[in-house]
């Protein structure tokens, strides 16, 4: 193979390197023209196509002083737009539409690859908007075309398949490099300076107020409000997966309502196992974080409430990690006096005919736990409906209305009316308000939880139980409590009663067929991919490091001694990449004797020269080394016979494999 | 152990002191890792300027995927470098044959690039005197690029030593090559002199009668048609029955021949001597006259055709050269 003489050395870029850039101009700045605002990403098109036209049609290219008059422009529009300059917004925008301009002066190579830097730093600037693993796929992407760009630029002589794979190539080569430098590189604990506000997508967090129908309004959205990672084992049956938010104490009859806080601190005593979780929580609007009942230990950069409620300290518009531990099984010790009070208090509103229901039970049920069956059974045996699409209450007193009209609710009325009840019976109660159950994941042992997963449910003070959690959902509905929010829908989608389907029916209604197990089961899968992705590139942090690291064996480590070992492992990289391939093996069995042979006197420093046939090599060996001549006579025969002669017997070649093998040189 | 440790390392030393100590093998000069350079180009440096940002902007939003792209980019300009170290290493350079020229004309030397590995060698630029010429070297296989060097004086002209770089893959990094000695020299004749009538002695007289009169008689038979060789004496039949190009010789009898005298140049100094000679030697030749060459301490005996002209020329060109 011969290639001639090749055109001179190109100090511009040509056309089609000029295209690369430009298509990866548009590859990159694809994610980010959700984010900004119209103008901006209106303004780099413009310049993109311009830059486009002016390749393929010569379209005037802007002068110096307009660029400079443009860049100026662009700085003081940025400027009165944001009212800064500093921060994420400003920042991209300042860089996306400058890049435009940079695109427009492509007169050297030089310019060309300062442009594809640009792209390269825009690339970065999507990341300060979101960080999920498809943006990280497809940013592979961006870094392939923008690496291909480069290489067009050095060459453009090359095939388009061939520059892509060559860049696609040495990518994957940077790989391994990136991991070791992504894990060991030492974490920062803090920002380096303010970090501005995100506005990533925040879910509507638990309300303030429990009413008729605001509980299910978030039933629709099956939005994930946060996942529950274990560490040991799978999670505790769905009936005891009950993720407490707010308690609500104090009522008007219609609206629930924490009223003013509680700060009594708790007194527990637990049995059982302890379960211990990371709790993942989306972005939210509230700060009230979800725990599973009942918490024994948590951050301690959380605040806490009576009634093992926790907050955080600000609102997080990114996703939080918190790790707790939880007992299932548990009592409480005291009621202090206020408690008491306040979980006695009956609304005003309060009608007759539930007052009534109430001191039946009183009077006929043996004790607190007498009444509480009694209102169960209450719930259970009347024609009560648990529904998703209840009737609105409009009446002064929706409790009655419910109670003893409708009688179609959803968890906030069952909840609501059972505490009322109870309170009219003289047992103290209050209303939970969060989520119940979840989606588990087998994949990654964690659980989903959903928007739709909100729930509502009470507590009742007992003696030497304590604040005793009943649920009168489940009453009504056993479903939603045993297979949570998607068993309810399956029942409703195929038309069985919520409250009376028989057990096998139920069980049956639970089996999915294979196609939604399989499409399930992609989902899963697809989420544990998010999930993993957001702990080891969104949440990987100092902490997490140090975690990984002590997990490898790296316990006592310091920032000098991450940079030496990274140092180290670039170093065996580099020399593992530049170790001299060794030429293919030959198959001609009979040169690679041969070969072997050359191997043998070259270590001796008696080096073949290409030019040298066998028998000059041989006649040079000979000179320099006259003991070794007979075995290079009798090597040097066999070669020759078996190459140029008409013998080439298998016992020839054995002759010549062991004449080279008995070879002392 | 240890002596072996030492051997190899004064052997190192010693490598290295030397000012070319290229693997000159017997078919070209090949480049070894110790014989090549690498360093960031201006590229380069912007590049690692754009990595410091970003990894500010990773550390201070504390972003993983910023991290993450921040070493990916990294990595990939250390992937760069081994690919442009590569692009180079173990290229065996050789050169073509290089045509004689006279002076003033420009030598045309032939560089030849061997890639024995089997990756393909890519936007190697090499550069010889002043020149740069940009080649891809498939694998296994070799490359050429021609370059011109003005001659100005008659000998031997040396090519220049050249130097190979490559920026390829990504330009961020430039490897190059110590200066490379070619083992190719132009043979420069002198320039030809004035077209002067050439020297009248009763040879040449005898000489122009013969290649009057002597048409179709002394023909001594057919040889390959040479470029430069006179129409005139093209085997025109040979042509015609298709059987290629012959051009027909004839035998000029001694005696009857013109005499290219050193000595009977007076009054000029010696290279302007020379180029006369030159300009006679090309005229006899172009006249099919067979001619001598009489230089202080040479002489050529007459005869014609191109290897003599390029005998004689050649003469002419290494006269009294060191």
């Amino acid at each position: 193979m011969i290639t001639s003489a090749a055109a001179p050395e190109p100090t511009a870029p040509t056309s089609t390197a000029a295209d690369w850039l430009v298509g990866s101009a548009i590859i990159v700045i694809a994610p980010l023209l959700r984010e900004l605002p119209l103008w901006v990403s209106a303004g780099y098109l413009v310049a993109v196509a311009w830059r486009f036209l002016h390749t393929h049609w010569r379209w005037h290219q802007p002068g110096r002083l307009t660029r400079w008059a443009l860049a100026v422009l662009t700085v003081v529009v940025v400027y009165r737009y944001y009212g800064t300059l500093l921060g994420r917004e400003p920042g991209v925008s300042l860089l996306v539409l400058l890049t435009g301009l940079k695109l427009l002066e492509l007169r050297s190579l030089r310019d060309a690859a300062l442009a594809a830097m640009l792209l390269l730093l825009i690339t970065l600037g999507s990341f300060l908007y979101d960080t999920s693993l498809l943006l990280g796929l497809y940013t592979v992407g961006a870094v392939v075309a923008v690496t291909a760009a480069f290489v067009r630029l050095q060459h453009p002589g090359l095939p388009p398949m061939r520059i892509a794979r060559f860049a696609a190539l040495i990518v994957a080569q940077a790989v391994p490099l990136m991991l070791v430098a992504y894990f060991l590189f030492p974490r920062l604990p803090d920002a380096l300076w303010g970090m501005p506000p995100s506005d990533s997508e925040a879910i509507t967090g638990m309300p303030d107020q429990m009413r008729p129908g605001n509980i299910s309004a978030l039933n629709t959205s099956d939005a994930v409000a946060f996942r529950a990672y274990f560490e040991e084992g799978p999670p505790p049956p769905n009936q005891e997966l009950y993720w407490r938010v707010r308690i609500f104490w104090d009522s008007d009859g219609r609206a629930w309502e924490e009223g003013p806080p509680l700060f009594a601190r708790d007194v527990l005593r637990v049995s059982g196992e302890p379960v211990n979780y990371r709790l993942v929580v989306e972005p939210s609007d509230k700060k009230w974080l979800p725990v599973l009942d009942v918490p024994t230990e948590a951050p301690s950069d959380l605040r806490s409430r009576a009634g093992f409620i926790y907050e955080t300290a600000r609102l997080r518009h990114e996703r939080q990690t918190y790790d707790f531990t939880s007992y299932t099984r548990y009592r409480t010790a005291s009621l202090s006096e206020v408690e008491r009070r306040r979980a006695l208090a009956l609304p005003p509103s309060t009608s007759e005919r539930v007052r009534k229901l109430a001191a039946t039970w009183r009077t006929s049920a043996k004790g607190d736990m007498g009444t509480v069956r009694a209102a169960l059974a209450y719930f259970n045996q009347e024609s009560f409906f648990y529904t998703l699409t209840p009737p609105p209450l409009l009446g002064r007193d929706p409790i009655d209305e419910f109670l003893f009209e409708t009688r179609r609710g959803f968890c906030e009325h069952y909840a609501a009316a059972f505490v009322t009840l109870m309170r009219a019976a003289g047992v103290p109660a209050r209303v939970v308000v969060g989520y119940q159950g979840g989606v588990y994941n087998p994949t990654g042992n964690y659980l989903i939880v959903r928007q739709a997963d909100a729930h509502a449910w009470s507590e009742v003070w007992l003696d030497g139980a304590g604040w005793t959690r009943v649920d009168p959902t489940s009453a009504v509905a056993p479903t939603r409590i045993d297979y949570g929010m998607d068993g309810l829908r399956r029942l409703s989608s195929q038309g069985l009663p919520f409250n009376s389907a028989a057990a096998a029916a139920v069980l049956r209604a639970m089996q999915l067929p294979w196609i939604e197990r399989a499409w399930l089961r992609t989902r899963l899968a697809w989420d544990y991919l998010n999930f993993s992705w957001y702990l080891w590139v969104g949440d990987y942090s100092l902490e997490r490091q140090t975690r990984f690291l002590a997990l490898i064996g790296l316990t006592e480590w310091s920032v000098p001694v991450m940079v030496l070992i990274l140092m180290q492992l670039i170093l065996l990289y580099a020399l593992l990449q530049l170790r001299r391939r060794r030429p293919p093996r030959s198959r001609d069995i009979i040169k690679r004797h041969y070969e072997k042979y050359c191997r043998k006197l070259a270590r001796v420093g008696i080096e073949r020269r290409p030019n040298e046939g066998p028998l000059t090599f041989a006649e040079r060996v000979r000179a320099q080394r006259p003991d070794l001549a007979p075995a290079i006579n009798e090597i040097s025969e066999c070669y020759i016979a078996l190459r140029y002669g008409s013998r080439g017997g298998k016992e020839e070649v054995r002759a010549l494999a062991r004449a080279i093998a008995g070879l002392r040189a | 152990m240890l002596n072996k440790f030492y051997g190899a390392l004064s052997q190192l030393a010693l490598a290295r002191s030397m000012p070319v100590s290229l693997g000159r093998t017997a078919v070209g000069t090949s480049l070894h890792r110790r014989s090549l350079y690498i360093l960031p180009t201006r590229e380069g440096l912007y590049y690692g300027f754009m990595l410091a940002v970003m990894l500010v902007a990773a550390v201070n939003y504390a972003n993983g995927l910023a991290y993450a792209l921040t070493f990916l980019l990294a990595a990939l300009g250390m992937v760069a470098i081994l690919h442009t170290h590569r692009n180079l290493t173990g290229l065996r350079l050789s050169a073509g044959p290089a045509p004689p020229v006279f002076a003033g004309a420009p030598a045309r030397f032939t560089v030849i690039a061997h890639n024995d590995s089997g990756l393909a060698r890519l936007a190697v630029d090499i550069a010889l005197g002043g020149q740069t010429g940009r080649v891809d070297v498939p694998g296994q296989g070799i490359a050429v690029h021609e370059f011109t060097v003005p001659s100005r004086v008659r000998g031997y002209l040396q090519a220049p030593p050249v130097r190979l770089s490559t920026r390829f893959p990504l330009g961020l990094w430039r490897a190059w090559s110590r200066p490379l000695a070619l083992s190719a020299r132009c043979l420069v004749y002198p320039r030809p002199g004035p077209e002067r009538a050439l020297p009248e002695t009763p040879s040449v007289l005898a000489g122009r009668e013969f290649a009057r009169n002597a048409d179709g008689e002394d023909f001594a038979g057919l040889r390959e048609f040479r470029h430069g060789d006179p129409m005139q004496r093209v085997a025109w039949k040979k042509v015609a029955a298709g059987k290629g190009w012959y051009t027909k010789q004839f035998a000029a009898p001694a005696g009857q021949v013109v005499w290219l005298d050193w000595d009977a140049l007076h009054g000029l100094d010696e290279e302007e001597r020379l180029s006369q000679l030159c300009r006679w030697v090309l005229m006899a030749e172009q006249q099919s006259l067979a001619y001598g060459l009489r230089l202080p301490g040479l002489v050529l005996t007459p005869a014609s055709g191109a290897a003599h002209r390029d005998h004689c020329l050649e003469r002419l060109a290494l006269f009294q050269w060191q």
